[in-house]
């Protein structure tokens, strides 16, 4: 689970990395003494989307009115602004873009870092990979004094910076390692005109494996960009929200991707990406009444299981349309253990099931765009 | 033939008291699979499926011959497990768990590499060599995906391989041994790692890739192809060629962001060195056809 910028600073102040003076303000309060923190201020959106810079969801503010004013704007932007952190601005020297995060082919962690901070790490490897220092860890070993120092001496730092760059990397990896991260990344560091070392921004990704260890970090409709991902999310089912006409309910991450790459081949618009395979296979009911709160015109079941049963998730599907009456059409192409019994279940319900995913596609398609 | 396992490969189950690994275990050796014994603390003494059950993998080791292990372990013990099983000298070793913690499979990952042991998994359903022997959850007997043949597959997936599958069989082939790397973000064997063996295997003609965005395990079996190393025809078929960036679809290790990663880099790269790169599920069995000139 990704953390909002101001559960990440609070880890890192826990780990001792400075941050900003900053208080944070849910929507629609705001109070522009600002709790002790000064002018010029930053006024920063607590949305997990990146690019918030770009979308205009961070002020800068140089008086009162003007922050009350910012506040007002950016809690009404109407891209989910519910909660604002205002820091101070602080004079900058330079900065510096600093992750840990874990090498899967190498098998160790991995601390990337570079002198150009500030911009989006995957911008920085595509327009200038020279520039990147990686140094890779030893996830038993943790790491070590001489692997920060190396890395700051890269970043062409020297003297009290050089120390004070390479403690920040020490503490963002005991953060990383602590928490059993995926990423933690600072970007920028800032360096101050005084040579203080401060985190800018904070990004914290926990590994949802261990999410449960962390009962302050549990899932809220604030960590999801619609109602119905926030809900699937609840019931452990996998969803994705978009905004086209066809609903798909397929099992499997893999095949549940591929059909939503037939639909786009096909010029079909899909309206959310539902897999309710694997462990979720018993629980069509649930995957279909998601799927109804879209505004959509077609639901396209696609599975082929092997544990997961075609003739178990066959009749889970007619229970759900017996219960739910769904108002549009259903196209069922279902493969796997017992697909000849799936096959007399779907037809004893009035279906018409279909056997190669690619026609399957095609007539979903079709039905959305109102030729079937 | 075949590879990682057939039908003379000793198994040792861990877990196999438990109702998921006795339920596969009866199939595994249904398959053909010599199960030589299982694993479960507190339970010495039992058998399963006719397979003596120990106390401890150092236990079964002593008292029967195993060259591989077989874990029905939940996520969260199967570091413990994987560790259990290396310590005893175990080389193959199989985890279907879905949901290890990433700095775990981290360490278990680092632990094979510098041990010369080949971990499958996790989140897979496993190894098998259709009409031999298999490690993991596989309807063999459904013929339309596990017919026994001369082509090898890798997957990160499972229905999809089923897809997948379907359509090599249906082509005409069948499969010599399917290896499921798994959809986890940090597997503990990667495709390009599998690509050796295959390529010393006299019964392997080619190999069908199912990948999908994200990651560098498609890009690695390129460079293999690229170097020389591996010289039989490839067939990839990946997901998510549409997939929006930044969106977390599909697999947990499948996320593309900044271009890299993506399925349009990855064909690129895969075509460059002369890998065949299917758009659809169907074409894989095309494909396969025409590099294998039938």
């Amino acid at each position: 689970m990704k953390l909002f910028e101001f559960q990440a600073k609070e880890i890192f102040e826990k780990f001792g990395i400075e941050t900003p003076k900053g208080v944070v303000f849910d929507k629609p309060e705001f109070d522009s003494k600002l709790d002790g923190v000064g002018y010029p201020c930053v006024l920063k959106s607590q949305i997990l989307r990146g690019g918030r810079g770009k979308a205009g969801l961070i002020k800068f503010a140089d008086t009162p009115a003007e922050a009350e004013s910012y506040a007002a704007e950016l809690y009404n932007c109407g891209q989910g602004v519910d909660r604002l952190l205002v820091v101070e601005k602080g004079k900058i020297k330079s900065e510096i873009y600093l992750s840990v995060t874990l090498d899967p082919a190498a098998a160790t962690a991995l601390v990337i870092a570079c002198a150009d901070g500030g911009v989006e790490i995957e911008t920085l490897a595509k327009d200038s990979p020279e520039k990147i220092i990686r140094e890779r860890v030893d996830i038993d070993r943790g790491i070590l004094p001489f692997q920060a120092v190396n890395i700051a001496f890269q970043l062409g730092l020297e003297g009290d910076l050089r120390k004070g760059v390479s403690k920040v990397i020490m503490q963002l990896y005991a953060a990383f390692d602590a928490y059993g991260a995926e990423l933690a990344e600072i970007n920028p560091l800032f360096i101050t005109t005084d040579d203080k070392v401060v985190a800018g921004d904070g990004k914290f990704v926990i590994d949802d494996a261990v999410l449960a260890k962390y009962p302050e970090y549990s899932m809220g409709r604030e960590y999801f960009e619609s109602d119905a991902e926030f809900e699937a999310a609840v019931d452990g089912i996998p969803y994705l929200q978009f905004d086209g006409d066809i609903s798909l309910m397929c099992a499997g991450a893999g095949l549940t991707t591929t059909v939503y790459d037939l639909i786009n081949d096909e010029g079909g618009k899909v309206a959310n990406y539902l897999e309710f395979g694997g462990p979720n296979y018993r629980r069509a009911k649930r995957a279909m009444e998601l799927c109804l709160k879209n505004d959509n015109k077609v639901i396209l079941i696609v599975t082929f299981g092997t544990i997961a049963r075609a003739d178990v998730m066959a009749e889970g599907i007619v229970e759900a349309m017996n219960e739910l009456k769904p108002d549009v059409p259903i196209v069922t192409c279902i493969r796997g253990t017992n697909e000849e019994e799936a096959v007399e279940i779907l037809k004893a319900a009035g279906l018409e099931p279909l056997f190669d995913t690619e026609e399957a596609v095609r007539k979903a398609v079709a039905i959305a765009g109102g030729k079937a | 033939m075949s590879i990682y396992i057939e039908k003379d490969t000793k198994v040792l189950i861990q877990g196999i008291t438990g109702k998921e690994g006795s339920y596969w275990t009866e199939h595994m050796i249904g398959l053909g699979t010599q199960v030589t014994g299982g694993v479960t603390p507190g339970k010495e003494g039992q058998t399963v499926h006719g397979a003596p059950v120990y106390n401890t993998v150092r236990r079964a080791v002593a008292e029967v011959e195993a060259e591989a292990s077989m874990l029905f372990v939940p996520p969260r013990f199967t570091k413990d497990a994987v560790f259990e099983a290396l310590d005893a000298g175990i080389k193959k070793i199989v985890t279907v768990a879905e949901g290890i913690p990433l700095h775990e499979a981290i360490q278990i990952r680092s632990a094979a590499l510098s041990e010369g042991a080949v971990v499958i998994g996790g989140n897979t359903s496993g190894v098998i060599s259709p009409g031999q022997a298999m490690m993991g959850f596989f309807p063999y007997w459904i013929e339309r995906v596990y017919k026994p043949g001369r082509i090898g597959v890798m997957t990160r997936s499972g229905s999809l391989t089923n897809e997948v599958t379907a359509m090599v069989v249906e082509a005409g082939f069948g499969v010599s041994t399917l290896i499921g790397v798994g959809g986890d973000s940090v597997p503990s064997t990667r495709f390009a790692e599998m690509l050796p063996d295959y390529q010393n295997d006299p019964e392997t003609d080619a190999v069908v890739v199912i990948g999908e965005l994200g990651g560098t395990m498609e890009d690695e079996v390129a460079e293999a192809i690229a170097d020389g190393s591996f010289t039989k025809p490839v067939v990839v078929f990946m997901g998510g060629r549409t997939a929006p960036e930044g969106k977390k679809m599909g697999h947990a290790g499948a996320i593309v962001s900044g271009g890299s990663g993506s399925v349009a880099d990855k064909t690129k790269l895969l075509e460059s060195v002369g890998a065949r790169v299917a758009k659809r599920p169907r074409l894989v069995g095309e494909l396969l056809k025409e590099v294998l000139g039938d």
